[in-house]
């Protein structure tokens, strides 16, 4: 009965090692640096004259089929607010503008990519990936079409290709990761003739948005959104009017998966549950066996007084 | 020992799980202070930056060489922001000028520089464009602005978007095919030296002023207020740019308004904006003043100053008395002031009127007209206890 117990702590110890060494391995893997020279872009509005040139470029990048350059000069499209979708990862709505209302503000939409993003959190297979740069990119041949990602995202912006039976794949803006890989700029920042898309490093790209807001304060609402929403956002806008008015969610300081990935990388990381209830189950075992032996003893006892009383 | 064991294995478990727990948290909390840490970086670099600035100002800033001299100021190719900018008119400014810096890429631009700088006196003047305009040479958007879109410093915008944001900004309804390639871009082929004569001496068209503007507010003041916009242009002299200084251009040019936009122009200002230009010389008077339940009439000398302008003074240019100055000078009620040899025995009295008795001619004029005012009825008090004008005359009425 001794060595038994002992053969067990042993083996108890010797599992918990080996589970020890490779939660760590995992904790590692999760916790990837942002760098410091991470990317971002800052979307002007006050800039930006929905030429809708963006679109047209980020849908060849892309190789998604599109029309002429010549027909993004439709402004009707403007009428209804529209989304991004598979077929066309980033899109240009319109507002009014009550200064002005021969000024309208143009916003482009696309992916944020967060700083904290929740989609990749969300991903159960790591088809989504948080790159050291700052750019979200995704795997096709990880991706199990779950699209857990698009419940996640407080964008609304992973599309999913509905329409194809086969294959369908989870679509979004990369922050064109396969151009920048070629050293050239994304699509959308290369054709924009305001340059509205201001790309550089993040930390850089928020200087300018603050001294623009300083300089011309006349102009632009003090709120540089996705500075700090959902714990930051690589894409950054500043705008002449309120962020709600613009179709932009209200969103709090702190990241989605703030909460959630602290409750499972702490109570759920190193098989912290399977053992705990091992160890519960153990208790209650040691506890009711106890009970039993003492119940026997008395048991043999009687019996022994039993006897003694015959003989 | 078995139980001591059975205890001690659970309670090693228990121990284990919290430390990892609470280690896990902590780590959380590292990598927020982290972020901050270098966010408040950030913060401090960009408060440097400014107060280099707006204080930082040395000659150093603006003057390159060591004595600059009014002749030989040797400034600085760059302007910085806060810099003095300098007051040019149109007429200094070239007729055409040949955008060509990037016709690699896109083909030129013949932009009709003196159309648009006639338009900018009404919305900013030279420096909308110009900005931060040294005293120094007009400089090319390509001194500061560089040509590649990739670059070290994304402070300044690139060429292209420099280009672009002087046009579209106003120009913003303009497409590919109806405004960039045809108003502005030339196409391949096009002779640039007919583009540039047919914009030749070319002028801004004088631009219609109203005579009046009526609007109707919300005032309890009064709900119609009247504007006399001709008499506050010609006859107070008072020049466009003094309150049109910060006009939108598509406020006169929208030509072809997109269905969505063909509202009127109804820009939304706050009591304060609203009264600003009337506020600049109109500061002190009261709301009534333009705030009347009905249209006002328009400006009468007499009512306004109390005094009326006879068929002499009426003939008048306004210069002539109240001088060149803007605004307009108030001027006493002594004809001396005008008049110089108005004095006695000069001053032919039949002018007014009145043909004077030989008693009354030898007298001095301030002996009727107390303390020289002319404007009141002359006092016969002082020679004449049982006499009063017009009752009595000092002489007869006759011909002016």
């Amino acid at each position: 009965m001794k060595n038994l117990n002992r053969r067990d702590f042993f083996k108890t110890t010797a599992f918990g090692v080996a589970l020890a060494t490779l939660g760590a391995k995992s904790a590692k893997a999760s916790d990837k640096m942002l760098s410091e020279d991470r990317i971002g872009v800052l979307v002007d509005t006050a800039v930006c004259v929905g030429c809708r040139h963006c679109e047209w470029a980020c849908k060849v990048a892309h190789n998604i089929p599109t029309t002429d350059l010549d027909t993004y000069s439709d402004n009707t499209v403007f009428k209804e607010y529209r989304r991004p979708e598979q077929t066309a990862l980033t899109v240009v709505n319109e507002f009014e503008n009550e200064k002005n209302s021969l000024l309208p503000i143009q916003v482009k939409t696309q992916c944020m990519h967060c700083e904290r993003p929740a989609c990749v959190s969300a991903c159960i297979v790591g088809a989504l990936t948080k790159e050291e740069d700052g750019s979200i990119i995704w795997n096709d041949d990880k991706c199990i079409g779950c699209r857990y990602c698009m419940v996640a995202c407080q964008f609304q912006i992973p599309t999913y290709d509905y329409d194809r039976s086969i294959d369908p794949h989870i679509r979004k803006c990369d922050f064109c990761h396969d151009r920048r890989k070629e050293g050239q700029l994304p699509a959308c920042v290369n054709i924009c003739p305001n340059e509205a898309l201001l790309f550089g490093k993040r930390s850089e790209v928020l200087r300018v948005a603050k001294n623009r807001i300083k300089r011309k304060s006349d102009v632009y609402v003090n709120h540089i959104y996705g500075e700090q929403e959902v714990g930051g956002t690589s894409w950054i806008y500043i705008a002449s009017k309120n962020f709600d008015k613009l179709k932009m969610p209200t969103l709090v300081k702190n990241p989605a998966p703030g909460i959630s990935e602290s409750i499972q990388h702490g109570i759920f990381a190193y098989f912290i549950p399977p053992v705990t209830l091992y160890a519960l189950l153990r208790t209650i075992m040691w506890v009711s066996t106890r009970h039993k032996d003492k119940n026997s003893e008395n048991l043999s006892d009687i019996h022994k007084d039993e006897k003694g009383e015959e003989s | 020992m078995k139980k001591i064991l059975y205890i001690l294995i659970p309670v090693i478990i228990i121990c284990f799980l919290v430390i990892t727990v609470s280690s896990s948290q902590t780590q959380l909390h590292k990598q927020e202070n982290k972020v901050t840490v270098s966010k408040n970086q950030n913060s401090k670099i960009s408060d440097k930056l400014t107060a280099y600035d707006v204080k930082g100002f040395t000659c150093k800033s603006c003057h390159v060489n060591e004595y600059p001299t009014k002749n030989d100021p040797g400034l600085s190719d760059c302007p910085r922001e806060y810099m003095v900018s300098e007051y040019r008119s149109p007429k200094e400014g070239p007729d055409v000028v040949v955008i060509n810096d990037m016709s690699d890429n896109y083909s030129g631009v013949v932009f009709s520089h003196k159309l648009h700088s006639q338009m900018s006196e009404m919305s900013g003047g030279c420096t909308g464009c110009h900005h931060y305009n040294t005293t120094g040479p007009v400089l090319n958007c390509r001194n500061c602005h560089d040509k590649n879109r990739s670059r070290e410093d994304i402070t300044v915008p690139d060429l292209k978007a420099a280009y672009h944001r002087q046009c579209m900004t106003c120009h913003k309804q303009w497409t590919l095919e109806n405004g960039c390639n045809t108003q502005c871009h030339l196409q391949k082929g096009t002779n640039i030296e007919q583009v540039l004569e047919s914009y030749k001496g070319k002028e801004h068209p004088k631009v219609n002023s109203p005579e009046k503007m009526l609007w109707e507010t919300n005032s309890d003041k009064g709900k119609m207020v009247t504007f006399f916009h001709d008499e506050h242009n010609k006859l107070f002299r008072i020049s466009c740019n003094t309150c049109h200084n910060q006009e939108n251009c598509i406020k006169c040019h929208e030509k072809k308004p997109r269905e969505d936009y063909s509202k009127p122009v109804k820009i939304q200002k706050s009591l304060e904006e609203h009264h600003s230009r009337c506020n600049n010389c109109h500061s002190g008077n009261s709301c009534t003043k333009c705030h009347s339940g009905q249209e006002l009439s328009p400006f009468n000398h007499g009512k306004s100053t109390g005094w009326t302008l006879n068929s002499y003074h009426n003939k008048l240019e306004c210069s002539k008395c109240h001088g060149n100055s803007v605004p307009i000078k108030k001027l006493d009620r002594n004809c001396n002031s005008c008049h110089k040899n108005f004095t006695k025995g000069k001053f032919d009295h039949k002018v007014t009127g009145i043909y004077l008795s030989e008693v009354h001619m030898e007298l001095e004029c301030k002996d009727c007209h107390t303390n020289g005012d002319f404007s009141k009825a002359p006092n016969c008090k002082s020679c004449h206890d049982d006499k009063s004008y017009p009752a009595q005359l000092p002489g007869t009425r006759g011909k002016k």
